[in-house]
């Protein structure tokens, strides 16, 4: 082991090549899962935030929150199931916002405002009252600042921005939070011959101690199925697009990984070859062949590790300098260690090639070199 | 031959770099393949539409179904300089059944005019010539299917008998018909009992004689600050999540491109290095630096070659499916280019060992040295 690491010292110049090509796979890596996360987290935010253990749409609606109507008369039957705590009305409408001193600007941000009663994480318990706005934060970034006027779609709808929210987006859109009366009210004024009326779009129930699973069963026959109750983790993964990007990303991620495991496999049997002789003296002097193999092993994860190091930092900083909306990017530690560790795993296995190898060395070949 | 020979009896190191190749252009075809697939199915449905400019509200985004044209706007629009005939369009996302089946989510686009905003080719059946007929996207329908739109509490009945199907008309991923406005009204209406009004998402936009769609668009943006009108192709390009996608791709290509030669390069180095002095004793009894170098020149040509081959053929039956709903596709042309690239980049990634190998000093044979 000792020998494997006094050579990585001596020569580095020797893994430069394969530390090269392993670095633009952990780039590869690390862009892909970065990517992967900014898409899911741009388009799920809204949900995640969502204080309640169920959602309640409207049966017909295929899970779609846009398409989604419940009437005052079921919300009533669901706040009267037994096993909910609480329930809240959930509205939304995106539109595009423009700065109030701007109201002709052609560039609006895309905007989605939510109406809530229940409060999503981050935000006052009680609705801001109406015609005033939470922001999700990604629009500080576009120079929105608390107290600013934006004004919503067509007809210039007027919301103070009362505050900022983190992780809030929906659809890859910034999203605003305000009072039901606000939804209302913006709606009809942006969407002629669509107001809401006191309908909402979906509704968000607490369930307290009891098993969330059990109380949507619940709550769907009080309704007599005229609404589909989901678990928010089971409405998140049902948002459009989530499951489809999620497999497809991991899918490419998988292969990813395999080219590593390849590239590892390829540069330590070629390292190998070019240390038959030396191995055989190794041997002949009694180191054991799994102890040669352990050293490739070590220099295999030393190389990966610097590799996976510097796919890290790139992620890092990456997603630093990004302009906010130009491509959906997230560095989650989560990920970045799950990609570091899927490195290490691929070159451990990559190693293995070699192993046959290094233990069919004969100690006598040492003799004749 | 040398080349040959060596690859034969060093098939596991060859084998391995192959393998690493072929995945790599695996990858790398698939993606575009996903990517192609993603795009069209996002905004296929405008591409391959007939109306040469679309003009959104500048609300919306460029977002179809969040666009809504006020009769104001309207006015403005056809009024515009070099504005020939116009309809409207309206899309909107439906909880729908086809022929009593399952629920699915079906887009339905309708427009007041038999030509504007229509696919352009079909690739079955009929255009529509009645209320309540549509073409739907070949993917998800077939000519004669029936498509009941779910009404909620209260909404009337709607069914969209589908008349012709066409290619790569679907809009957000989603399954899609084209049908006439009267009958998108009627499935609002149906979807939300309350709607008492249906303004139209866009205006599609047909240039009178003389009059490029530049121009077009360029008059209607100047008549009101409300409008943004689009030229189809730019219509489709800059539809919410394109650019992105495109954007994301072209990065993730980039890293492949270089991994690709890299590897390629990195192997062959090591193996000029590893057999520098058979190298150095081959010059010695006379082998000329040209047969060296062809030789090592062939197996790059090989190896990559090989490894493209089988790429190919591993992406070949996943080309012939549909990964998450997206329909993928075998293009020739990307398969063609992405080789010649590859293939190009991998030879000149052998330069370094070409130079290891131009150096090589035959003296060398007697002192035991190769390489310098």
């Amino acid at each position: 082991m000792r020998l494997a690491v006094t050579e990585l010292l001596r020569r580095p110049g020797r893994f430069v090549l394969a530390g090269v090509v392993l670095t633009l796979i952990s780039l590869l890596l690390m862009l892909l899962g970065g990517l992967l996360d900014g898409l899911i987290a741009s388009s799920t935010g809204a949900y995640r935030a969502q204080p309640g253990d169920l959602i309640s749409y409207s049966s017909r609606s295929e899970n779609s929150l846009v398409r989604s109507r419940i009437t005052a008369s079921d919300r009533s039957v669901v706040s009267q199931t037994p096993g909910v705590q609480a329930v809240g009305g959930l509205g939304s409408i995106q539109l595009g916002a423009r700065p109030g001193d701007d109201p002709k600007s052609r560039d609006p941000f895309a905007t989605v405002l939510f109406g809530y009663e229940l409060a999503p994480r981050g935000l006052p318990a009680t609705p801001p009252a109406q015609g005033s706005v939470y922001a999700d934060d990604v629009l500080a970034g576009d120079g929105v600042a608390v107290g600013d006027t934006l004004l919503l779609g067509p007809q210039r709808s007027p919301v103070k921005v009362r505050g900022f929210v983190t992780d809030t987006r929906y659809a890859g859109q910034a999203s605003l939070w305000g009072s039901l009366a606000t939804w209302r009210a913006v709606t009809t004024e942006n969407r002629p011959g669509q107001t809401p009326g006191d309908t909402v779009q979906a509704l968000i129930v607490e369930t307290g101690a009891s098993p969330p699973a059990t109380v949507a069963q619940t709550i769907d026959e009080a309704t007599d199925g005229r609404t589909t109750t989901l678990t928010v983790t089971r409405a998140t993964q049902e948002l459009p697009g989530v499951a489809q990007q999620t497999a497809t990303f991991n899918q490419i991620i998988g292969v990813t990984v395999l080219v590593a495991l390849v590239v590892v496999a390829l540069f330590f049997a070629l390292i190998t070859v070019e240390r038959t002789a030396q191995y055989g003296l190794l041997k002949a002097i009694g180191a054991s062949g799994f102890t040669l193999f352990g050293g490739l092993i070590a220099q295999a994860i030393a190389v990966t590790l610097v590799a996976a190091a510097i796919g890290v930092g790139a992620a890092v900083v990456f997603a630093a300098v990004l302009p906010p909306g130009a491509i959906p990017f997230q560095a989650t530690p989560a990920r970045l260690a799950g990609n570091v560790g899927l490195m290490l795993l691929a070159s451990v296995f990559g190693c293995a090639f070699s192993l046959r190898r290094v233990l069919r060395i004969d100690p006598a070949s040492a003799i004749g070199s | 031959m040398l080349a040959l020979r060596e690859i034969r009896r060093s098939l596991v190191r060859f084998g391995l770099l192959v393998a690493a190749i072929a995945l790599l252009v695996f990858l790398i075809l698939f993606q575009q393949a996903l990517r192609d697939g993603l795009i069209t199915s996002f905004v296929g449905g405008i591409r391959n539409q007939s109306a040469p400019v679309l003009v959104y509200n500048v609300d919306a985004l460029n977002a179809l179904q969040a666009s809504s044209i006020s009769p104001d706007l309207e006015r403005k629009i056809s009024q515009a300089e070099g504005v020939g005939r116009t309809a409207r369009v309206g899309e909107r996302t439906f909880t729908a059944m086809v022929d009593g089946g399952d629920t699915q989510d079906a887009s339905v686009i309708g427009t007041d005019d038999r030509q504007l905003f229509h696919p352009t080719e079909l690739s079955k059946g009929r255009r529509p010539s009645a209320r309540a007929e549509a073409v739907g996207s070949d993917a998800d329908f077939a000519v004669g299917d029936k498509v009941e739109i779910v009404p909620a509490e209260g909404g009337g009945s709607v069914t969209i008998t589908v008349v012709g199907v066409a290619e790569d008309i679907q809009l957000s991923v989603t399954p899609t018909l084209f049908t006439d406005l009267e009958t998108f009204g009627d499935a609002v209406r149906a979807a939300n009992p309350d709607v008492t009004e249906v303004p139209p998402n866009a205006i599609a936009v047909a240039p009178e004689n003389g009059a490029s769609p530049e121009s077009v668009v360029a008059a209607i943006n100047a008549s009101s600050p409300d409008a943004d009108a689009l030229t189809r192709a730019d219509a489709a390009a800059s539809s919410p999540g394109v650019a992105q996608v495109t954007r994301s791709f072209q990065v993730i290509f980039l890293l492949y491109g270089l991994v690709v030669p890299l590897v390629t390069g990195l192997f062959f180095l090591i193996l000029t290095l590893q057999k520098a002095p058979s190298l150095t004793l081959l010059r010695a009894v006379g082998a000329r630096k040209a047969v060296l170098v062809r030789s090592l020149l062939t197996q790059v040509v090989l190896i990559v070659g090989l490894g493209l081959v089988i790429g190919v053929a591993l992406f070949f039956p996943l080309s012939q499916s549909r990964v998450g709903g997206l329909p993928l596709g075998f293009s020739s042309a990307a398969v063609i280019s992405w080789s010649v690239l590859l293939l190009f980049l991998a030879l000149i990634s052998a330069v370094a060992s070409l130079r290891r190998v131009l150096r090589i000093d035959p003296i060398q044979a007697t002192r035991g040295g190769g390489v310098r």
